[in-house]
């Protein structure tokens, strides 16, 4: 098996440290599913709440508190950098709604894209978090 | 140089073939004629923007993500042909 992958290694233009990344790629977790299926469906829900201001400012505070758990829950997951690195990006999405509430009100247009920009970035994170290797 | 200017680029951009940068090139358009219109504020627009670029990282780590599992199949059925041989 060393020398098959030493072989891979010698023929693949990727470096030793990808291969072993993926060789050794983190198996599917149904919490870190979990979580980033709620953050989408979530997402999916508050866009159409955007009119209601008062309750669109309880929405923000709501899905970045899940994107912060999504990040943190990622972030001591071994060999999980490309899902921490785009965790963060995710977070840093919603933060930036969330502050906005928490300094002026908020148009409905804009808190329609933010919540489309959030259910978005999801869905593309869950379709491979599905697809870890089980 | 002007807002049409820029919006010029965007538009040489969405030939680019690389999905990534057309989609990014589409929102900002989309999003600078909705600023045009008044539809947004000038925070709001800027605040959108940077969502692009963050977007734009997301699907980029996706592709890394993406192309490892690619390997990981490849190696595994590698190894599992390797073993019945």
């Amino acid at each position: 098996m060393i020398r098959l992958l030493l072989t891979l290694a010698l023929i693949t233009p990727l470096s030793g440290c990808v291969l072993l990344d993926a060789y050794l790629m983190t198996k599917y977790d149904p919490n870190e599913y979990k979580l980033i299926t709620d953050i989408r469906s979530q997402a999916h829900k508050y866009k159409e709440e955007c009119p209601n201001a008062e309750q669109s400012k309880t929405n923000a505070k709501h899905i970045q508190g899940q994107t912060e758990l999504f990040m943190m829950y990622s972030e001591h997951i071994p060999r999980n950098k490309d899902v921490q690195a785009a965790s963060n990006e995710l977070n840093e999405i919603a933060k930036d709604l969330n502050d906005r509430y928490n300094k002026a009100p908020v148009s409905v247009i804009f808190c329609k894209l933010k919540f489309d920009n959030i259910e978005n970035s999801a869905k593309r994170m869950q379709s491979i978090i599905g697809s870890r290797p089980r | 140089m002007s807002v049409e200017q820029h919006q010029h680029s965007l538009l040489e951009c969405l030939a680019s073939g690389d999905p990534i940068i057309v989609n990014a090139a589409q929102q900002a358009n989309e999003l600078t004629e909705m600023m045009k219109r008044g539809e947004l504020n000038k925070d709001e627009f800027m605040g959108l923007m940077n969502d692009i670029g963050r977007q734009a990282n997301i699907d980029s780590h996706i592709n890394n993500f993406e192309a490892k599992q690619k390997l990981n199949v490849a190696i595994n059925g590698l190894i599992n042909i390797a073993s019945l041989i």
